[in-house]
């Protein structure tokens, strides 16, 4: 009995030291985990946003990109992210519709920015939009929807036009789960506090779209991607709480009135 | 860590087949198994249920192999979860779970080979002891006699 229990002690130890004697090679280094994996995420950004470069229309106006870039620039600057790993893309389409795209893509609807009533509601947008992007959330949806196996097969060949389709259809018309839309609404007012815009408009954005009627139902993509608004825009009056924000705008009131006024 | 040693008697042809029989079902159901050999412990369970009236020999073996799929469903176990973590949830990759990984990996063929050469010589009637497990199935399993 004493013999048995020794051996199965030295099994253990022995597992546990190759395990210890294993671990202290820098593996991650030696097979450059991470440069892979951005790689795929890359190529996987890349082939969805051409995808949607040939279905949709999209927005090259200067002042227009430029306008949206001072807003992003903004929010990325003072929360250190590296701005250019964010690429926003603004679609000719009237649908209340934003979402992001593997490898920092982020593409927007006119339609959603000609619903934000304010410019402070376009930044909560695209603070949100930010934040699914640097918390992970898109690859981690795309793994859970449509595996692993499939995006690394979909990026090493070319015969994935349906599978294409079915990503792209995943990521601009399905919503995250519930706890990865509350992250990033929560994250996105952190951002927002930060560069010193107001939070409370991107709530407000989200309860007045909820109260929208019948006849822009059929335009409000974004909402039923981004389900529990009301619920939503609740939590992110808690996290608001009652602290007063300083709020500095990014654009002048001139320069967001003709952005408006572009759109029409 | 396997050995030959003397069985209590010589077992016969019939035996012989039966106690080899126990490690290729494991082997057999190892391939749909993996990585989480959860297939290959239950036919190994079933062969050593229905085994149970057998003979001092065959009990033996399929204990010896029951036995040592338990742990490869534990290290296989972990190893399929973490893996899970990594790609569902918030764990990133590690040097710590390379490091399992190929630990995991090594033991699994060390366990496939040594399982294959078990099921041979059994089949010729010699009886093999593995390391720990073979000491732990001659605790569980009592002769007849």
């Amino acid at each position: 009995m004493k013999k048995t229990l020794l051996q199965g002690i030295t099994i253990i130890v022995m597992f546990f030291s190759l395990w210890f004697i294993f671990a202290q090679i820098e593996w991650t280094k030696v097979l450059d985990t991470q440069k892979s994996t951005d790689k795929m995420e890359e190529h996987l950004g890349e082939l969805l946003w051409r995808f949607f470069q040939e279905s949709e229309r999209e927005i090259n106006n200067p002042f227009i990109v430029s306008s949206l870039d001072s807003l992003k620039e903004k929010v990325c600057f003072e929360n250190k992210i590296i701005h250019p790993s964010i690429k926003i893309h603004i679609v000719e389409n009237e649908a209340i519709n934003a979402f992001a795209l593997p490898d920092g893509h982020i593409v927007i609807y006119w339609g959603i920015i000609l619903n934000s009533m304010v410019q402070e509601e376009l930044s909560g947008i695209i603070s949100h939009e930010i934040a699914h992007t640097q918390l992970n959330h898109v690859m981690k949806k795309l793994i859970k929807e449509i595996g692993f196996s499939t995006l690394v097969s979909l990026t090493t060949s070319n015969n994935g036009s349906d599978v294409i389709k079915e990503t792209a259809k995943i990521l601009s018309s399905s919503a995250f789960d519930r706890s990865m839309e509350k992250e990033a609404d929560i994250k996105a007012v952190e951002y927002l506090v930060a560069a010193r815009i107001a939070p409370k408009p991107y709530a407000d954005f989200l309860y007045r779209i909820s109260l929208n009627d019948n006849e822009h139902l059929k335009y409000i993509n974004w909402m039923s991607t981004h389900p529990e608004y009301t619920e939503r825009s609740e939590y992110i009056l808690d996290k608001i709480g009652r602290n007063k924000y300083i709020n500095e705008p990014v654009l002048h009131a001139e320069t967001w009135n003709k952005l408006q006024a572009a759109l029409l | 860590m396997i050995r030959i040693s003397h069985f209590s008697y010589d077992p016969g042809e019939h035996e012989a087949e039966n106690a080899s029989n126990s490690y290729l079902m494991s082997l057999i159901a190892i391939i749909a198994g993996l990585p989480l050999p959860l297939l290959n412990l239950l036919a190994t369970l079933g062969f050593y249920l229905g085994n149970q009236k057998g003979t001092y020999f065959v009990r033996w073996h399929c204990t010896q192999a029951l036995l040592s799929q338990l742990s490869l469903l534990l290290i296989n176990s972990v190893g399929f979860w973490w893996t899970i973590a990594i790609i569902f949830a918030d764990e990133s990759i590690t040097d710590r779970y390379i490091a399992y990984i190929i630990v995991a990996v090594l033991y699994n063929i060390f366990e496939f080979i040594a399982t294959i050469y078990t099921a041979i010589q059994t089949r010729k009637g010699i009886h093999v002891e593995w390391f720990f497990y073979g000491r732990l199935s001659s605790l569980i399993c009592k002769s007849d006699l």
